[in-house]
């Protein structure tokens, strides 16, 4: 049954700070094969694409070399890339750690990627260059959020940015992801998750969430793929958070991980019982959920009358079941023990910066200047 | 075949020509091969002269084939075994040498003579055996190929001769030369000045360490610490790299006994040019518990946030380090804004510092304030009232703030049920008398006083607590008699 993990480490000679797979295109059912990195920390930071040759009618002992990436082209950056995303099927947009954001396009004909517009300091505090720490797209809008608390809202197709909020957040903002067409979520390093409305005209969040006790950062966050109530974050001491926004203020669970902060926290896009992290400890973990006890009831306040109740309230325990009884997600189960994790890395040193998964291949982007392409066996 | 590398290339090329012997480069490939003792790759190439059928050439081929390899000391046949085939296959290449087999072809002739071993052929190939130490290889090889490495020397002296019109000995030379002769201590330190890039020089002196190769006494510092010496001097190296320093820390770390200090006084200097990066050193500092530097670097970033007017992400750097002096400051720069402008800003996180709150008395104020706003805008007004009270009391409020607070209470006097009871609108009336003294005091020694304003708004507040107070009596009076 199990297949083992097969994995391939190819040294760029940069180190990597994001990585992401090519949505696959809708028409073809062909899972992508092409990925983009950005790097960090370098005099020449660099946007990469890189070919990964996988066809599921490979021989076995082929697989291996299908695991190594091939660089097609690259473009040069300014500044550390921070966040990196794709807009399109072959354009990408890149925010820098100099303020700015950059779209690049691929020219797939000639293998070539270029600049097509560049937005310069988006991010600013005052007259000094102020980071851009993430991205977030949905279709052709953009979001970008950095460390002067600002968030700016961006078109593909329009020059100036549709709108920019001052002051959304006075600590950093860490990480943001779309929730639904127009509203964001984002999480700060004060350990806060806010969700804002884009339509609506208040700069205010319309939801603050957050962890009880101490502040510790938020450094990632990302939604379910199929209930976009449900949010998983990375937490700077290594905490897997898992979040019901319907519920206010606090997590469903926190789930130790790592001895470092989670930089990146991943679901799977179309087998959403299966979530990815990877942290400054060098470890990337597979958290696999479908076996925990889905069908858990759910204790409901009813009022109504029951025969012979005459009108009161009453709860109903978890062994009987009225009618319109919930089912609840995997991942908000109070009961987590069937739950497994799997490290996938083994004897890594240091830090991984970002994960990506599309269908069984994860890809990691590390600071030893790496890229570790892993092969999973089936999941469930 | 790694480090000379023109022989296969010119190999590869000839193979693919119809015609190779044509070309100029045919019997130079072939000395080279020979020379390296790629005898396979030669025959292949003499096999596709023309004349390869000759007698000459066929006796050749079966030489080179002939030639016994030293393919596995261990598997059965030993040295002395390999010596006694080899010099047998010699004494036949001399004989056949000695017959004139090969004298119509000279360049079959001086393949030959190389197989024979003689000297004065390398003299006239050497441009095929460029530098020293390949004619070193190549003439050990064929005059005695069990030369043990202590002997080696003896054959130095002839190439290096060889070349001497030609080419200069350089750096990279003497370390050859110290090499061949087993001298490590002259490796290393020839290693360092000669090498710009201390990587070579740190991990072999690691290695030696190691194998326990390094005898102490003979080097400057004893073996163990030469070797950190030296890994401290590339670790340095990396650490001012500004993408390497990473890998750096790794190297800092594997020096047990001066790598920490080295490590701590790095760490200070490497740009922190975003969070991110700020909060990856942060890591690599409380992993080994440098406390120090942690502070230090939460420090820095928490200016920074200072200075760009980022009060809110300062204050998350310094509770991070928890940091009382700072918050301290930042609580009181809060205050500040709340006091001039009358309206807080960063509420976002103030209100949800929950307990981290306790890290300074200043900050501790600046939450519970914080409530008392929340509670009078509840319209919890009781609470509220209690809360302030014991604000004042537990001397929690710096002086300055004392009227702020004092004219807060001024809205839950004028309220028209009994907020305050007699006993604590008498506690505001002993701490309005305490303000006012102060300051008077204040006055008489350096000129400071309350503005007019000020002054009016102590003036209300003194009626209204005077209106409070029998108020209050009475209605604890008509409770108690009830």
């Amino acid at each position: 049954m199990a297949d083992s993990i097969q994995s391939f480490v190819k040294f760029v000679s940069r180190k990597i700070s994001k990585i992401k797979w090519q949505p696959s295109q809708k028409q073809t059912l062909e899972c992508s094969d092409t990925f983009v990195t950005g790097s960090w920390d370098d005099e020449k930071n660099k946007i990469c694409l890189w070919h990964l040759g996988m066809q599921e009618s490979m021989e076995r002992d082929e697989m291996d070399d299908a695991l190594e990436p091939a660089l097609k082209c690259e473009a040069d950056h300014n500044g550390d890339v921070t966040g990196l995303e794709y807009v399109g099927s072959d354009v990408i947009v890149a925010s820098s750690s100099t303020g700015s954001v950059s779209l690049y396009k691929h020219h797939t004909s000639s293998q070539t990627m270029g600049i097509q517009y560049k937005w310069q300091c988006l991010h600013s505090h005052g007259n000094h260059l102020c980071p851009c720490t993430c991205l977030a797209v949905r279709d052709k809008t953009i979001v970008t959020a950095g460390e002067d608390g600002k968030m700016v809202v961006l078109s593909a197709e329009q020059k100036s940015p549709q709108r920019i909020i001052e002051n959304a957040d006075s600590s950093t903002i860490n990480g943001l992801v779309f929730l639904r067409l127009t509203e964001v979520i984002s999480v700060n390093s004060s350990g806060q998750l806010k969700t804002y409305d884009l339509r609506s005209s208040s700069d205010a969040p319309a939801q603050t969430l957050s962890v009880s006790g101490e502040l510790t950062s938020l450094h990632s966050v990302d939604r379910h793929p199929g209930q976009p109530h449900i949010v998983a974050t990375g937490s700077g001491d290594g905490v897997l958070g898992i979040w019901d926004l319907r519920q206010e203020k606090s997590p469903v669970s926190l789930l130790e991980a790592h001895n470092g902060p989670v930089w990146e926290v991943k679901f799977h896009k179309t087998n959403s019982d299966h979530l990815f992290t990877c942290s400054e400890d060098g470890a990337v973990w597979h958290w696999d959920s479908s076996l925990v006890g889905a069908s858990h009831m759910v204790q409901t306040q009813i009022t109504g009358t029951g025969a012979g109740s005459g009108g009161a309230n009453f709860s109903v325990n978890p062994s009987f079941q009225f009618g319109g009884s919930e089912t609840l997600n995997k991942w908000l189960s109070p009961d987590n023990s069937k739950m497994e994790i799997n490290s996938l890395i083994d004897d890594n040193i240091l830090p991984v910066n970002s994960v990506d998964i599309e269908s069984q291949t994860l890809l990691c982007g590390t600071d030893s200047e790496s890229i570790i392409t892993i092969r999973l066996p089936s999941m469930r | 075949k790694l480090h000379f590398i023109t022989a296969g290339r010119l190999f590869d090329d000839l193979m693919k020509e119809e015609q190779p012997e044509s070309k100029t480069t045919y019997w130079d490939t072939i000395f080279r091969l020979v020379l390296q003792g790629q005898i396979e790759k030669a025959c292949r190439l003499l096999s596709l002269h023309s004349a390869r059928q000759t007698d000459d050439f066929q006796t050749l081929i079966n030489l080179l084939k002939r030639m016994p390899q030293l393919s596995n000391v261990y598997k059965g046949s030993s040295v002395a075994e390999f010596d006694m085939k080899w010099r047998h296959w010699r004494d036949e290449c001399q004989r056949n040498y000695e017959e004139q087999k090969f004298s119509i072809n000279p360049n079959l002739e001086t393949v030959v003579r190389i197989l024979c071993g003689e000297d004065a052929v390398f003299s006239e190939v050497k441009d095929c055996c460029d530098p020293w130490y390949h004619m070193l290889i190549s003439k050990a090889l064929y005059q005695d190929p069990t030369v043990k490495a202590c002997d080696l020397h003896y054959y130095i002296q002839g190439c290096q001769d060889a070349y001497r019109s030609t080419t200069r000995l350089g750096e990279l030379d003497s370390i050859l030369l110290s090499a061949l002769e087993s001298d490590v201590y002259q490796v290393i330190k020839d290693s360092r000045t000669v090498f710009s890039n201390g990587w070579f020089v740190a991990h072999l002196t690691d290695l030696l360490h190691h194998c326990g190769q390094l005898d102490s006494h003979r080097l400057q510092f004893g073996s163990d610490l030469q070797r950190e010496f030296l890994l401290l001097e590339y670790a340095g190296s990396l650490m001012s790299h500004h993408s390497l320093w990473i890998v750096g820390v790794s190297y800092l770390d594997h020096c047990a006994e001066f790598g920490r200090k080295y490590l701590e006084l790095y760490l200070d200097h490497i740009p922190l040019d975003s969070e991110k990066k700020a909060n990856k050193i942060l890591k690599i500092c409380e992993d080994r518990n440098m406390t120090e530097q942690a502070k230090s670097i939460c420090k820095v970033m928490g200016m920074r946030c200072i200075r760009n007017k980022r009060l809110g992400a300062a204050l998350t750097w310094f509770l991070r380090s928890k940091d009382v002096g700072f918050a301290t400051v930042l609580a009181e720069k809060y205050l500040l804004e709340y006091s001039e402008s009358g309206e807080f800003t960063n509420l976002d996180l103030i209100d949800y510092l929950g307990p981290s709150m306790l890290l300074s008395n200043r900050l501790t104020f600046l939450g519970k304030y914080r409530e008392f706003h929340k509670l009078y805008s509840e319209g919890e007004y009781h609470a509220a009232g209690d809360l302030l009270l014991a604000l004042l009391q537990a001397r929690l409020a710096p002086k300055q703030f004392w009227i702020t607070l004092l004219i807060d209470a001024l809205p839950l006097l004028e309220k028209t049920e009994l907020i305050f009871s007699s006993q604590q609108t008498r506690e505001l009336m002993k701490c309005l008398e305490e303000l006012t003294t102060e300051y008077k005091l204040g006055k008489k020694r350096d000129g400071l006083g309350f503005t007019e304003a000020r002054k009016d708004q102590l003036d209300v507040l003194k009626l209204a607590l005077s209106r409070n107070l029998p108020k209050a009596i009475l209605q604890e009076g008509t409770v108690n008699l009830l």
